[in-house]
């Protein structure tokens, strides 16, 4: 039971990094961004694809995390535009319309490229002799990588200048302004940010066990669910909505199964809108 | 060190601030007195970026920050606290004074001034912003303007929602920073307090300056007297 | 205070209309003309079962869009739970007639009155708690997805992923090549005849002006809530309608046939395209994404990907949809010159 319950902690930090960047992408600039997903398998398959051709380890994660920080400065500096002319609602509404056609194009191309009912990513992996011992280890790395990064992001946000100032822009963005801080380069920022920590998350559980290249909807999903239980713009949120929620999956497909465990998921999702929409740490009501 | 031309700004296609000219010595007081509705506002959140200008000019020690957003000017040297305040409510005081300095870290010592001359902040270190009473969110607000050691202070009717108590003790603050050598630029409804601090004032009416002068010349005029003062 | 503004005004239309046989052709004339044209299509190619198969399907989606058209276009309510609505009321037909026995019109009828019911509670729940756009959608995403899931589930009963074969319906007309498309047709008529009517009566006026503007609405005395939950009802008890509809023609149902990316995308895609407010947006939809669906097929590895470049480009440039467009150039060529231009509120047919 412990075992099933330290997995889930894990899986939990995983679901609140995953979280983290659509959060707050939409907290800075009301913008919901559902290419979140597909842009983190972008990153794997760089990782991938540069592991194939010789790179260790190391130069093919940061292979995979510029590519997708690029094409998230990329997506804001051009699709983006058109919809920070517009506010509110219909800043939110455009932008989940373009970001899925956004989502459509990558998926599309990925299936495109690789057809076989998606390519399974398996870094870090020797075949199946030591397969005991190697996936140990590969579990670990991930755990390892995905505590240290929530780690690095706590105390950026919490310590650091340029954290404090995202926060800023969060809370009141005109008092932001005052204190020099330009709203328009935090959010190209954070965009960017946002895919590389997604695209974090997709290379570690890949390290794990393979994910497919339609893999992209199921990450937005869950990043979707952890962002609306933990409130929509808080990075603390997320990361406590994460962790709860990966010991709900954990704990439930162990004992119950695959299919309850996706829908308990999603109720609680549903539920937190219907009975506390501003979700566990969020500020709007 | 801060020139106004022929400023005009407004909303949604009108006007409500019309050629504007005002101007703020080096080290001098200068304060915009009149009613409520009289542009005031307005033509602050102009000056310092927040609001887009149909007409004008403005010069920050002799540099033309007239096109400039609003975070450029505040980096410039023109701190702007409006009556909105606009902290940030979850940080704590602390951590909202030390954004005053952005892209800065605070230098030490400036922090140690304004603890100074706000003691209730000193006391509430810790304790997020969106706490605290009025006055001490007030307080803060400026604080946190100072930290960025500006060239300009601009501060858009610093009493409102104060008690007469903290209101003058807010101008005894402001006076003491005018004796260290700061610049201020004040809008003020209360126009006793506004005069008893300037040096200089103009008289905002119908979003143009109607009067001009030094603070004796004000409280001397006779149409101040009467529209402002309550003196018959 | 609430019925009475809206309710003289309609009645004084229902006298106009009565008065004058000619205004009546003049209001469905569009429907009209559009049926006798979707008529012909089976004389081309009643032929292939396989392109039938595939016009049933347009026009199936087009009833889908008429739905949606009337839950989001007159009400605002992002139900991203089209796909679902419909399947609940193929699933449930399905169910209903195969398993329990029941006969295959009742089956159908309560099929309908069970999505309609859920359809009346999301909109309860919207209003209730005040759910904005977002929300709402996010809401009903999740709903479409448990769905989804359930359907995946519940093997015994919906066949998980193999899907479920449907035998109810296959001895009647539903089971030919050609009459389903007749069937459907006729309930894309009814669908649109069924808007045309909300759109006149004192429900559209209530529905224009809680979509303009719900505040002002509210305070004119339109009971939004009631509105929201009538739109919610009549377009959810559609999409059963429908969805069943099919589930006894095709004779096939499986999880992929109701999922978000198959129905409730490309739903929104062909209302944005054709024009969402407008009589026949949805039906223009329709046909369009059909045809270039069509087409795609030849690429049909990167059609996916074309079918994200083209919601991009639509919603980036299209906005109002092309109906909407067209009725601009139509407003325009029938000014005489000199006349102003008068104030559109939203003002669409």
């Amino acid at each position: 039971m412990t075992a099933v319950f330290l997995d889930g902690i894990v899986l939990g930090l995983q679901f609140g990094l995953l979280g983290v960047g659509l959060t707050l992408v939409y907290g800075l600039g009301g913008i919901l961004n559902l290419a979140h997903g597909s842009m983190a398998v972008v990153g794997a398959i760089v990782v991938a694809n540069s592991m194939a051709a010789g790179a260790s380890v190391l130069l093919a994660v940061a292979a995979g995390l510029l590519a997708v920080g690029a094409l998230g400065l990329l997506l804001d500096g051009t699709l983006m535009r058109a919809v920070y002319r517009l506010h509110g609602e219909s800043r939110v509404l455009l932008s989940l319309l373009l970001t899925l056609g956004v989502a459509f194009v990558i998926d599309g191309l990925l299936v495109w490229r690789y057809p076989i009912g998606g390519l399974g990513i398996h870094i870090g992996g020797d075949p199946i002799e030591i397969l005991g011992v190697r996936m140990r280890t590969g579990s670990l790395l991930a755990s390892a990588i995905s505590i240290g990064a929530g780690a690095i992001l706590v105390a950026f946000f919490r310590l650091s200048t340029a954290g404090r100032a995202v926060r800023s822009v969060i809370q009141d963005e005109i008092g932001a302004r005052l204190c020099g801080i330009n709203p328009a380069a935090v959010r190209s920022l954070i965009f960017g940010l946002s895919g590389m920590l997604a695209a974090l998350v997709a290379i570690t559980r890949s390290m794990t066990a393979p994910i497919t290249t339609t893999a992209g909807i199921d990450f937005t999903i869950l990043a979707l669910i952890v962002t609306v239980v933990g409130g929509l713009g808080s990075v603390a949120g997320a990361f406590l909505a994460g962790i709860i929620l990966g010991i709900v999956n954990t704990v439930s497909s162990f004992y119950i199964g695959t299919y309850i465990t996706t829908i308990m998921l999603l109720a609680a999702a549903g539920l937190t809108i219907l009975l506390r929409p501003s979700g566990l740490l969020g500020r709007r009501a | 060190m801060l020139e106004v031309e022929d400023l005009s700004a407004g909303y949604l296609g009108d006007d409500v601030v019309h050629d504007i000219t005002f101007s703020v010595a080096d080290k001098a007081a200068v304060t915009i007195i009149g009613s409520n509705g009289a542009g005031k506002t307005t033509l602050f959140r102009a000056v310092c970026g927040l609001l887009p200008k149909t007409a004008g000019r403005v010069m920050l020690d002799g540099v033309d920050i007239s096109g400039l957003s609003a975070h450029r000017i505040a980096r410039a040297g023109l701190a702007y606290v409006p009556s909105g305040r606009h902290l940030f409510p979850q940080m704590t005081v602390s951590e909202n004074l030390a954004l005053g300095a952005f892209p800065k870290r605070p230098d030490p010592e400036t922090m140690a001034v304004v603890l100074e001359l706000f003691p209730r902040l000193a006391e509430r270190k810790s304790q997020p912003a969106g706490t605290m009473s009025g006055g001490e969110q007030q307080m803060l607000a400026v604080g946190r303007a100072l930290i960025s050691k500006p060239k300009v202070l601009v501060l858009d009717e610093p009493t409102t929602g104060l008690a007469p108590k903290l209101a003058a003790d807010a101008y005894a603050a402001l006076a003491i920073l005018q004796a260290q050598g700061l610049t201020l630029l004040i809008a003020e409804q209360q126009v006793p307090l506004a005069l008893s601090l300037a040096d200089y004032g103009y008289v905002l009416e119908n979003g143009r300056v109607q009067l001009e002068g030094s603070a004796e010349e004000l409280e001397n005029d006779p149409e101040v007297r009467r529209a402002y003062l309550g003196i018959a | 205070m609430t019925d009475r503004l809206p309710q003289a005004g309609s009645a004084a239309m229902r006298a106009a209309r009565r008065r004058d046989p000619m205004s009546l052709l003049q209001n469905y004339w569009p429907i009209i003309l559009t049926a006798l044209a979707l008529a012909l299509v089976p004389l081309r190619y009643g032929d292939s079962r396989a392109t039938m198969g595939i016009a049933v399907a347009g026009v199936l989606f087009a009833t889908y869009a008429v739905a949606f058209n009337i839950i989001f276009g007159s009400t605002g309510q992002l139900f991203l739970c089209v796909g679902a609505l419909a399947g609940v009321g193929a699933f449930s037909s399905a169910i209903l007639a195969d398993r329990a026995g029941l006969p295959l019109l009742l089956s159908m009828v309560l099929a309908t009155l069970l999505s309609s019911a859920l359809g009346a509670v999301f909109s309860w729940l919207v209003v209730r708690r005040s759910l904005d756009t977002i929300f709402t959608g996010i809401l009903t995403l999740t709903l479409s997805l448990s769905f989804a899931n359930l359907i995946l589930g519940q093997r015994n009963w919906t066949g998980g992923e193999t899907g479920l074969v449907v035998d109810a319906g296959s001895e009647t007309v539903l089971g030919s090549q050609i009459p389903p498309y007749y069937v459907m047709l006729g309930l894309l008529v009814i669908f649109l005849v069924i808007y045309r009517l909300l759109q006149q009566s004192h429900l559209g006026w209530a529905f224009r002006a809680l979509r303009d503007d719900e505040v002002a609405a509210e305070l004119a005395g339109v009971n939004v809530a009631r509105y929201r939950i009538y739109a919610g009802a009549i377009g959810s008890a559609m999409l059963g309608m429908a969805g069943a509809v099919w589930a006894h023609s095709e004779g096939f149902i499986g999880p992929s046939t109701f999922a978000f990316g198959s129905v409730d995308v490309r739903v929104i895609v062909m209302l944005a395209f054709g024009g969402i407010g407008t009589l026949l947006g949805p039906v223009l939809g329709a046909v369009v994404f059909t045809v270039v669906d069509e087409f795609l097929v030849s690429f049909s590895q990167l059609r996916e990907a074309l079918y994200g470049g083209v919601i991009i480009v639509l919603f980036l440039g299209f906005k109002q949809g092309v109906m909407f467009e067209v009725r601009r150039i139509a407003i325009k060529l029938r000014r005489r010159p000199g006349q102003a231009a008068p104030r559109a509120q939203g003002s669409r047919t």
